[in-house]
């Protein structure tokens, strides 16, 4: 019976031991990447930041580059990173096979699990490891802030397939690129989509607090207001436990559209809260709610009927896609969602960096400089970029929950009464 | 103002969400009174009291997706609860049984418990996470419709609808409480849990099976602690990480009542929702935490050992 006890006893220690050690371990080390040699990563949600370095390729003899991916690739809002991370592992998958460089290339993570407070060390894991010679990400807004200056004074190149708040390429990152347009276009385009195509006359606008939903509910209600509608505004930080009170103001306030400036995870929550609170008029969101886990999240019923901007595309249906479509389903085992052409494309504009450089130790400085002239036909759109990362000119869309499934409407700056 | 227009709209908003606090506070409160540990795992614990409850309905409901409506919603909700609950207390009686005891018996130094019990925490959402995904899961919807009676409130808001769902969170929850004081005082079980809390070495002189009463008190909490979180799932999200927050402010609670103290447990509880609720209509959502820490410090100033608490010098 002692030794029963003893034995339950050391297995509690020892469990408690390696949650603990899962949590200081990973931001003291750099995960030692030597070639081959996987570390998985482990599954513990709280660690600061995680990595994993795997590579798909054979021994050819090679030598072996990484491409970093930094966003939420555990916690509340993963879906929008782990889209982004099977997007980049079929960019480079599709370079090994085509075996044309004189390298083989590997992923690797820095999970930042989109909070701004971890942005740092994730950055940090890819910056230390001198294997990495450019990332995709950082994906959320927050962790780029965190994060912008370490990667410029590093000299290594990032390439966001998805953080859009608009002050980050004006913060005088040298290397912060972006294959998306930033929220001052998202921000206008949704206030016009309300405005003229909602016709909405009184509009309500709230956001989560974050980097990303002050910078584009800052964006939406300025011009809201040059569109002549009148606008109230609220805020309801990230993890807000109870948002009855707040969707009892919404619904009180007689605002025809609401636009919700967060993350899935807090919008699922808010659409229940709104539907209990009997608001009915239109509800929208941006790029960051737009994720079926937002439905998983509100339930079927509140989740109905909410639309979404975002710069991104989905590949959908689309006979243009399809080879995008079915070699991510082959690789990732799910259908792309949100960001997934992003952060291939953003994976593409690094490979094909690399190969117009064609020797088989590129610099970072080479790649950085690269990637700022680059000028590539990725599958969402022309990637160009500008002197400050933003990319040339770039549309937004609007989506709508049609039974339970996010379906495209089109493009927002090509609908009837928009640009007039 | 907005406080004196919609005083009845919070006043109920705040009982809703001050009686899961309540629930949840129960399970921390009642194991103090027996361990002198604050268990951080029973975070986990109403986590996986939500799983329990949202895997039954998700069994219940079949691929439709929706609870019916009428009769059929509260006989739905009753099980999921019932499962909830046999969840919350199973992982809690568990969590008794391998992480605590063996420390107890080696009579360990009261911050390895402490270090256990966070340990335990970290495993055990992790493991939830493994198991179940970590993305949200889907709460099958129920009691779509039900409105039950009308709140007055004036001006441009108008007068507000209760919900069945409202009701039924605060009526299951209050009703959880009422069972649990009379077990505590009226019945054997009760006088043992506290004869423990008082003096467990007398209680174990007196013919009290110590290590029995203990697994019970972890068994009630977590009962509790089940059904609140099967409760917390109907309007919120439920992942494995769902815990935390709500865990952390039911130990507030339990602190602001006064710790060990079960009726103040319950005090704390729907103080803490109400101070919530209006502190976030006065002053903004994103105070909300500071009102409700500021009342708490405030409160501790006052009376150190919380509202209800005991004399102190008690407590080892």
């Amino acid at each position: 019976m002692r030794t029963i006890n003893r034995v339950r006893a050391g297995a509690v220690v020892v469990a408690g031991v390696l949650a603990l050690s899962a949590c200081a371990g990973s931001s003291s080390k750099a995960g030692g990447s030597s070639g081959g040699s996987s570390s998985t990563s482990s599954a513990a949600g709280s660690s600061s930041a995680s990595s994993s370095s795997s590579s798909s390729g054979s021994n050819s003899g090679k030598p072996t580059l990484e491409i970093g991916v930094q966003g939420p690739l555990s916690g509340d809002n993963q879906a929008l990173g782990l889209n982004i991370e099977w997007g980049v592992k079929l960019a480079i998958k599709q370079a090994n096979d085509k075996g044309d460089l004189p390298f083989q290339l590997a992923i690797k993570e820095a999970d930042d699990q989109g909070d701004q407070s971890k942005g740092a060390d994730a950055a940090n894991l890819l910056i230390q490891d001198q294997k990495v010679i450019g990332s995709v990400g950082p994906a959320f807004s927050g962790p780029t802030a965190a994060s912008g200056k370490l990667y410029s004074d590093a000299g290594l190149v990032a390439v966001s397939p998805s953080a859009t708040r608009p002050s980050l390429t004006s913060s005088g990152y040298k290397t912060f690129y972006r294959v998306v347009a930033n929220d001052s276009v998202q921000g206008p385009a949704a206030a016009d989509y309300m405005a003229k195509v909602l016709k909405a006359t009184k509009a309500f606008v709230v956001d989560d607090k974050s980097q990303y939903g002050t910078g584009l509910s800052t964006a939406i209600v300025a011009q809201l207001k040059k569109d002549g509608v009148q606008v109230e505004t609220d805020s309801a930080p990230a993890k807000t436990q109870d948002y009855s009170q707040i969707a009892s103001k919404v619904a009180s306030s007689g605002a025809q559209a609401m636009y919700y400036a967060g993350y899935y995870s807090d919008a699922g929550v808010f659409a229940k809260a709104l539907k209990s609170a009997g608001y009915t008029g239109k509800m929208i969101s941006g790029d960051g709610s737009k994720d079926p886990n937002f439905i998983t999240t509100a339930g079927a019923d509140a989740a109905e009927g909410w639309q979404f901007s975002c710069p991104c595309l989905d590949a959908g249906k689309d006979p243009k896609y399809a080879d995008f479509a079915s070699g991510y389903k082959a690789l990732a085992n799910a259908d792309p969602g949100t960001y997934s052409i992003e952060g291939y494309d953003a994976a593409n504009v690094i490979i094909s960096v690399l190969k117009g450089l064609g020797t088989a130790t590129p610099t970072r400085q080479q790649v950085a400089d690269g990637v700022a002239k680059v000028d590539y036909q990725g599958l969402s759109k022309e990637i160009k970029f500008t002197p400050t990362g933003d990319i040339a000119g770039s549309s937004i869309y609007a989506y709508e929950i049609k039974s339970g499934v996010i379906s495209l409407i089109g493009d927002i700056s090509k609908m009837p009464g928009i640009g007039s | 103002m907005y406080i004196t227009q919609h005083f009845w709209e919070l006043l109920f908003q705040g009982i809703r969400l001050g009686s899961l606090y309540a629930l949840i506070a129960i399970g921390y409160t009642m194991v103090y009174g027996v361990l002198q540990l604050i268990n951080f795992a029973h975070s986990e614990v109403f986590m996986s009291g939500a799983l329990g409850g949202v895997f039954m309905l998700t069994a219940l409901v079949g691929n439709k997706g929706k609870v019916p409506s009428g009769f059929a919603a509260f006989e739905y909700t009753a099980l999921a609860l019932v499962a909830g609950a046999a969840v919350g207390a199973l992982v809690a009686y568990s969590l008794e049984r391998v992480a605590y005891r063996p420390l107890r018996i080696r009579h360990a130094p009261k911050l390895v418990y402490l270090i256990t019990a966070i340990g335990a925490s970290i495993f055990l959402y992790n493991v939830a996470g493994k198991l179940f995904g970590r993305n949200n899961l889907q709460v099958p919807e129920s009691f779509h419709s039900g409105k039950v009676f009308v709140l007055p409130g004036s001006g441009a808001a108008g007068p507000r609808t209760v919900k069945s769902l409202d009701l039924l969170i605060i009526l299951a929850a209050v009703a959880m409480m009422i069972a649990l004081d009379l077990v505590i005082n009226r019945t054997k079980l009760g006088a043992g849990i506290r004869a423990v809390a008082q003096d467990t070495e007398t209680a174990q002189l007196m013919g009290v099976d110590v290590n029995k009463v203990i697994s019970r008190t972890f068994l009630i909490g977590g009962l509790l602690g089940g059904i609140g979180g099967v409760l917390y799932g109907m309007f919120h999200a439920v992942t494995y990480t769902m815990g935390f927050v709500p865990g952390i402010k039911a130990f507030t609670a339990a602190v602001l009542g006064g710790i060990g103290n079960v009726r103040g447990a319950m005090l704390g509880g729907l103080l803490l929702g109400i101070v919530e609720s209006f502190g976030q209509a006065q002053f903004h959502l994103q105070w909300v935490d500071v009102v409700a820490f500021v009342v708490l410090v405030g409160v501790l100033l006052i009376r150190p050992t919380g509202i209800l608490g005991e004399r102190t010098g008690r407590t080892a």
